[in-house]
């Protein structure tokens, strides 16, 4: 019996999420996937449906209204998966960081995999971003990844808020309480 | 002790003994005799070697004419007693038309009693079929809010129903037929008005003055008839039929449209849904609106060229237009009341084409039809005492509180469109009927058009309730209703027909044998997989609704019909009435 | 013999024609476009992938989908009756369209819901194609319709209504607001997820073979004309595919409708006088 993992780089379905950003980043994903980059040529297809897709494409810094929705489609999509954070404000909130509103960049709430950095993106380092992606998808197996969930909280030193550790894998609450 | 005679003598006498026993009673006595009726019909089915032929005595015929002229006059007193005044007219036209009759002098004289093929097979629908839905009425009965007397009484009315249909189907006199024919207008003239509501009297009513044009028609026919052809009786007039002068036959015609409800005359039947359910299961599939195909198929022999081609398309058109107009329904009944209509229109087209093939096709109609109906009636009338529910948007989620119901429902529908049950095989053969005499002639092209829409737009109907009743959530827990043996039964009972039904297309060779078995394999082969698949191991995960988490409320598509379409309807059918007998006139 | 190795096999045959057809459809859009054997790529992913369920009954109607599908196909390629074939087929895709009202999800519903009307609009157009081929070769059966000569020239108009109803089976420009790819997720498929999701993804490859298939009955029994029609048909609707925007479901229904209704009816009365 052949390997079925070695296909699971070969066709990669992506779901891509706008979490708030400001469209930069989703032209450019949209600029990849058309004629010039040619996404497709991976196997990409953007399916815009979780329930079939291996690739979490997320936009966005996260605002506070969006957070539920990023987490619901993180949690229906079917294993193995991979979350790509596309453009600065997904990775660290970016120039938004710290704004009331903004929860600053999405592995607040969902393991990231690969980060993709810039304002916006190129659609080379998205392509880049989403082949790193695909080697990540053929290693992954599902111990890897358990959701990520704030067990802990917010430390505070020397008025300095961090809020590095509040998230924790869901197998090693037991260890730490 | 011929088995025509106790067939039509038994629920006679057994409709006057119910009227004074206690409800065990009654309940062990109508069970026996439904059964007794069941076994006489299909023993019929297996003595029958030659066409029985009876003349009956002179003192019947003269009971038959005191009998017709007091339905008339009841007719007539109802008419003036709730000041109808349409009810009035067609009855003093009636009477009028009868004393004609009975002062013109037919001298061809033949069998009064002619049981044939078509007559056997309709005695097994009305027997077995009509005798489940009376079981089933004795419970429904009993939830009904009746004096004692009322409730015997209606049960005594569905099996003098049953008499007077055993009877219709065995007759071959005109004269006899037409006594019979207003004797179901009022069987069901009384028991659409049971209830005894205004809304029920007013349904009453229609039906009532509605089907007395079918009998103003027969009269017409009978006149035509005797003056022409000289004589009363089917047979004789069949056999003399001259091409150029067919008006009998055409009015005779317009009698089973309108004892059909074909458009233009479906008001009546659609007013019968106000009526209990045994009554509109009963009408619908085994008595009363059968008579129409029956009776075309009896005048088959004697159409020929423009007036089967007019029917065929008449039948066709009211098919597709009966079941686009039910699209914009929601009242589970009468979205089955309009299906009955549509396809009494394809039974009436078949018969009318009137090869050998279209003939099996029409009983196969026939027959499935009378099964799968009354399963579906049945179903409705448990919807409505054990749910409470009366419209298709309401019975949401159905399969999380009685998945037995929605099975039964599925199986109804599924029935009627799909392989291998016998609508479907009908459906089947009156497509490769119809191409075939496209190649005579080239107007038939319309009929296949209307029979390939109507069919389409079936489908689309049945499946607008059946989608209703299938959403499942991931949450939502099963929970149980009880629902009486005395439903559930009769539906049991029914379900095993449609598989015999099956089994007999299978003998008789009506598909070939794959054609039969793969679509079973396949409906069958659902609960196989049920078992084999281990859904345990696969994980379960709520609908992707966006990442919303909010409470979704999905509602039924609705087809808004405007009523110009309905009145342009029922326009056309008139005018091809009108061409109907212009051309034949001519 | 090789009947029944193309009943076999005939999945993945689809499933090669629709790589292909990914392929040319990228080099009209002048992209390199996935490689060949990207739809078996998809497939053994898919096995590999995680299944959800929302339902036992919706599952289990998806993959009766499948199976009609592959059974409406063996029927084909046995040369059953026609006219049953067509019928099969509706109940393959009542199966789907049931499969898709089982659950309770907006998507899903509006999907099967178009499905179910786009069944309206191709139903009686197959039938009046099963006609035409019964009026000129005098028998509904495949095989028959194989050993007589090709027909494409009496049953051009009926041909012209055909070339109507592939872009609705196959789901392409400007006919496929059944599935709307991103405007409603995919419609009946979306709560199908891993190997589940596999059997609707076949049946879309069977469902390759059951168009082209009743595309080359055209041809008759001139073998060369049948794979003409084929490639020609192949590369016209992909053009069409590529050139066209979607157009909404009522005016789908209206256009086959009316169109293919009349240039059967007038295809049909022609042979009938002829």
């Amino acid at each position: 019996m052949f390997d079925l993992k070695k296909y699971r780089k070969k066709s990669p379905w992506i779901l891509h999420y706008n979490a708030g950003s400001c469209n930069g980043c989703d032209i450019e994903i949209l600029a990849s996937l058309a004629p010039k980059y040619d996404l497709e040529r991976f196997g990409v297809i953007n399916t815009g449906n979780p329930k079939q897709s291996d690739i979490f494409l997320v936009t966005g810094p996260v605002t506070y209204r969006s957070r539920e929705r990023l987490v619901e489609l993180y949690t229906q999509m079917p294993e193995p998966k991979v979350v790509i954070a596309v453009g600065s404000c997904t990775c660290t909130g970016g120039v938004f960081r710290d704004m009331y509103n903004v929860e600053d960049g999405i592995d607040r709430y969902i393991p990231v995999d690969v980060y993709i950095a810039g304002c916006a993106v190129s659609p080379e380092l998205i392509i880049d971003g989403v082949v790193k992606a695909l080697e990540i998808l053929e290693k992954k197996s599902k111990e890897m990844e358990k959701a990520l969930k704030l067990f802990k909280e917010a430390t505070s030193e020397n008025g300095v808020i961090n809020r590095r550790n509040v998230a924790l894998k869901v197998g090693e609450v037991h260890e730490e309480n | 002790m011929t088995t025509y005679t106790l067939l039509i003598a038994a629920p006679l006498f057994f409709a006057l003994v119910v009227m004074v026993s206690g409800v065990v009673i009654r309940n062990i006595f109508a069970i026996a005799f439904v059964i007794g009726l069941s076994f006489l019909s299909i023993s019929n089915i297996f003595v029958f070697h030659a066409p029985t032929e009876t003349i009956l005595p002179h003192f019947f015929h003269n009971l038959f004419i005191l009998l017709d002229g007091m339905v008339l006059l009841f007719f007539l007193w109802q008419g003036v007693k709730t000041k109808n005044s349409l009810v009035k007219i067609f009855a003093l036209f009636q009477i009028v038309l009868y004393v004609v009759v009975l002062l013109l002098s037919p001298t061809l004289i033949s069998n009064d009693v002619l049981i044939d093929e078509i007559s056997s097979v309709m005695y097994l629908i009305i027997n077995i079929v009509g005798g489940i839905i009376i079981v089933y009425a004795l419970k429904y009965i009993e939830s009904e809010e009746f004096s004692r007397a009322k409730k015997n009484g209606f049960i005594a009315m569905l099996f003098f129903f049953l008499s007077v249909m055993n009877f219709i189907v065995s007759t071959n006199n005109i004269e006899i037929f037409f006594l019979l024919f207003e004797l179901t207008t009022l069987c069901s003239y009384i028991l659409i008005g049971y209830r005894g509501d205004e809304m029920s009297v007013l349904n009453a009513q229609k039906a009532l003055w509605m089907n007395q044009i079918g009998g103003v028609a027969i009269l017409v026919a009978l006149i035509f008839s005797i003056l022409q052809y000289k004589t009363v009786y089917f047979d004789v007039l069949i056999a003399n039929i001259d091409a150029f002068y067919l008006l009998p036959i055409v009015f005779l015609a317009i009698a089973a449209f309108v004892k059909g409800a074909s458009i233009p005359f479906d008001k009546w039947l659609l007013g019968a849904m106000i009526a209990p359910t045994p009554v509109s299961a009963i009408l619908h599939s085994a008595t009363m609106v059968k008579i129409a195909p029956y009776l075309m198929l009896k005048l088959a022999p004697a159409m020929s060229g423009f007036v089967s081609l007019t029917i065929t398309l008449l039948g066709t058109f009211v098919f597709f237009a009966a079941s686009l107009l039910a699209l914009g329904k929601d009242y589970f009944k009468e979205i089955l009341g309009y299906s009955t209509i549509a396809l009494l229109g394809l039974m009436m087209a078949l018969a009318a084409i009137g090869t050998p093939e279209a003939i099996v096709a029409c009983l196969t109609l026939i027959v499935f039809h009378a099964i799968s109906k009354a399963l579906l009636f049945l179903q409705a009338g448990i919807l409505e005492k054990s749910f409470h529910l009366k419209y298709v948007n309401d019975i949401d989620g159905l399969i999380n509180n009685s998945p037995l119901v929605v099975f039964f429902i599925i199986v109804g529908f599924a029935s009627l469109t799909i392989p291998p049950f016998g609508a479907f095989i009908a459906k089947f053969m009156a497509i490769e009927t119809i191409a075939s005499e496209i190649i005579k002639n080239p107007l038939y092209v319309f009929a296949l058009i209307f029979l390939a829409l109507g069919s389409a737009f079936l489908t689309l109907l049945y499946f607008k309730v059946v989608t209703k009743l299938f959403v499942k959530d991931v949450e939502t827990k099963t929970v149980d209703i009880k629902i009486s043996k005395f439903y559930t039964i009769p539906s049991y009972l029914l379900l095993i027909l449609l598989v015999v039904g099956i089994y007999i297309s299978f003998e008789l060779e009506l598909l070939s044998s794959l054609e039969i078995i793969v679509p079973l394999f396949l409906v069958a082969i659902v609960p196989l997989l049920f078992a084999l698949i281990l859904f345990k191991k696969a994980d379960r995960v709520k609908e992707y609704n966006c990442g919303e988490k909010d409470d979704i409320q999905l509602n039924m598509y609705y087809f808004h019909m405007p009523s110009v379409i309905k009145k342009d309807i029922a326009i056309i059918a008139v005018v091809g009435m009108c061409i109907l007998i212009l051309g034949v006139l001519l | 013999m090789i009947e029944i190795l193309l009943i076999l096999f005939a999945p993945i045959i689809g499933g090669f024609i629709y790589g292909f057809e990914r392929v040319v459809r990228a080099r009209m859009q002048n992209r390199q476009g996935p490689p060949l054997l990207q739809p078996f790529y998809d497939m053994f992913k898919l096995i590999d992938k995680q299944a959800f369920i929302v339902n036992p009954y919706h599952t289990i109607l998806g993959i009766m989908h499948f199976i009609t599908l592959w059974v409406v196909v063996a029927f084909i390629i046995m040369g059953q009756n026609l006219l049953y074939v067509i019928f099969l087929h509706l109940l393959s895709s009542i199966f789907l369209i049931l499969a898709g009202f089982s659950v309770k999800s907006i998507y899903s519903h509006i999907g099967s819901n178009r499905e179910l009307l786009a069944a309206l609009a191709y139903e009686p157009i197959l039938i009046m194609i099963a006609v035409g081929f019964f009026m000129v070769n005098g028998s509904f059966d495949i095989a028959v319709i194989r050993e007589h000569d090709a027909s494409i020239a009496s049953l051009f108009l009926l041909f012209l209504a055909y070339l109507m109803v592939m872009p609705i089976k196959l789901k392409k420009s400007p006919f496929d607001a059944t599935e709307a790819h991103q405007e409603i997720v995919g419609g009946v498929e979306i709560e199908f997820s891993g190997i589940f999701f596999e059997f609707l993804y076949m049946a879309k490859w069977l469902e390759y073979i059951f168009v082209y298939l009743l595309l080359m009955l055209f041809a008759g029994d001139n073998i060369f004309l049948g794979i003409g029609l084929f490639i020609g048909v192949f590369l016209l609707l992909n053009l069409i595919d590529n050139a066209t925007a979607r157009i909404k479901m009522k005016h789908l229904i209206k256009i086959v409708l009316s169109l293919g209704l009349t240039l059967g009816m007038c295809n049909l009365i022609g042979l009938a006088y002829v």
